[in-house]
């Protein structure tokens, strides 16, 4: 269910469409906080300069948050599986598009999971760029009598 | 960090692992990740805080569970990621796959190597190279603590 927390989100939810623009700043902040330390992460003086494929799950972050004001809910959310496809590398300063959709929810050993598809496309053109299902588990304590 | 093996030697037999020399999942690097995700998402110059979570909040991880605060999956993710980087460069960037699963919360002060094993490997009619590999990040006792896969296609010449 969207507009409140995102531990509410269903099937179906869809997250976005929403533009960015990963400035250089980001790009090299992302890179430089996981110690990614390659010059094409860090470029920014005319040189080819990409973000790291992997910021795509900041833009899964942002869905979230614009989709679910209220924020994650009553327990912190644990992420279980990142699952992505590099299909083009990821421009700063360009504007992309990011959408999702939540596509599963279920229970397993009385935790709740939920499944979300995420995109991140070429504004200009609509190529894909990047392809990433996330998993989250709802809350790492399970939860008497099932669902979180 | 640099792996051990760089780009200039990309004949992997199948069985050959690339490996990360260890680091120590530390409070800062757990800190780091916690504090870019809103540093991103704002994208304003400033740093941003994200604190209060399980990754950098004692209190609110024994809350939720948990003995301590524990990294982000991303970080083990973002290592395993830049590992390939290192080795396959753009190649990794167009076209590569990578799935990580986290099968055991990584803690304060935990050792972490970054492994990949080439499992598969086949050469196209263009001249490229697809390697598969199974991934994982293990501590100073080889208990694996992230697991996955990972494609590479590596472009001819």
């Amino acid at each position: 269910m969207l507009g409140r927390y995102i531990s509410d989100l269903e099937p179906g939810d869809k997250l976005g469409p929403t533009e960015v623009i990963y400035s250089a700043f980001a790009a090299r902040e992302y890179a430089h906080c996981n110690e990614m330390y390659q010059p094409f992460f860090h470029a920014g003086g005319g040189e080819e300069h990409y973000a790291p494929p992997t910021i795509i799950h900041t833009g899964k972050l942002k869905l979230f948050h614009q989709a679910c004001p209220g924020g994650k809910g009553p327990d912190a959310r644990v992420h279980i599986e990142f699952d992505a496809e590099f299909i083009e590398p990821v421009p700063v300063n360009t504007k992309v598009v990011l959408s999702g959709e939540v596509i599963d929810r279920y229970v397993k050993k009385n935790r709740t999971y939920i499944r979300t598809n995420i995109e991140l496309r070429n504004a200009a053109d609509g190529r894909l760029l990047v392809r990433y299902i996330d998993t989250n588990l709802l809350a790492f304590k399970p939860k008497e009598g099932g669902a979180a | 960090m640099s792996t051990t093996i760089r780009r200039t030697a990309l004949n992997f037999p199948i069985g050959m692992e690339l490996r990360t020399p260890p680091r120590r999942m530390t409070r800062e690097r757990m800190r780091w990740y916690v504090d870019l995700l809103p540093t991103v998402e704002y994208d304003d110059g400033l740093v941003h805080s994200g604190a209060g979570t399980i990754h950098d909040d004692d209190a609110y991880a024994i809350s939720q569970g948990f003995p301590g605060i524990i990294s982000d999956g991303m970080i083990s993710t973002n290592w395993l990621s830049s590992m390939l980087f290192d080795t396959f460069g753009k190649d990794y960037l167009t076209g590569g796959k990578l799935r990580t699963r986290y099968i055991a919360s990584i803690y304060e002060d935990q050792v972490v190597v970054c492994v990949a094993k080439v499992t598969f490997r086949t050469v196209a009619e263009d001249g490229s190279t697809e390697y598969r590999f199974d991934i994982w990040c293990e501590d100073d006792t080889e208990k694996k603590l992230t697991v996955g896969e990972a494609t590479v296609r590596c472009s001819a010449g």
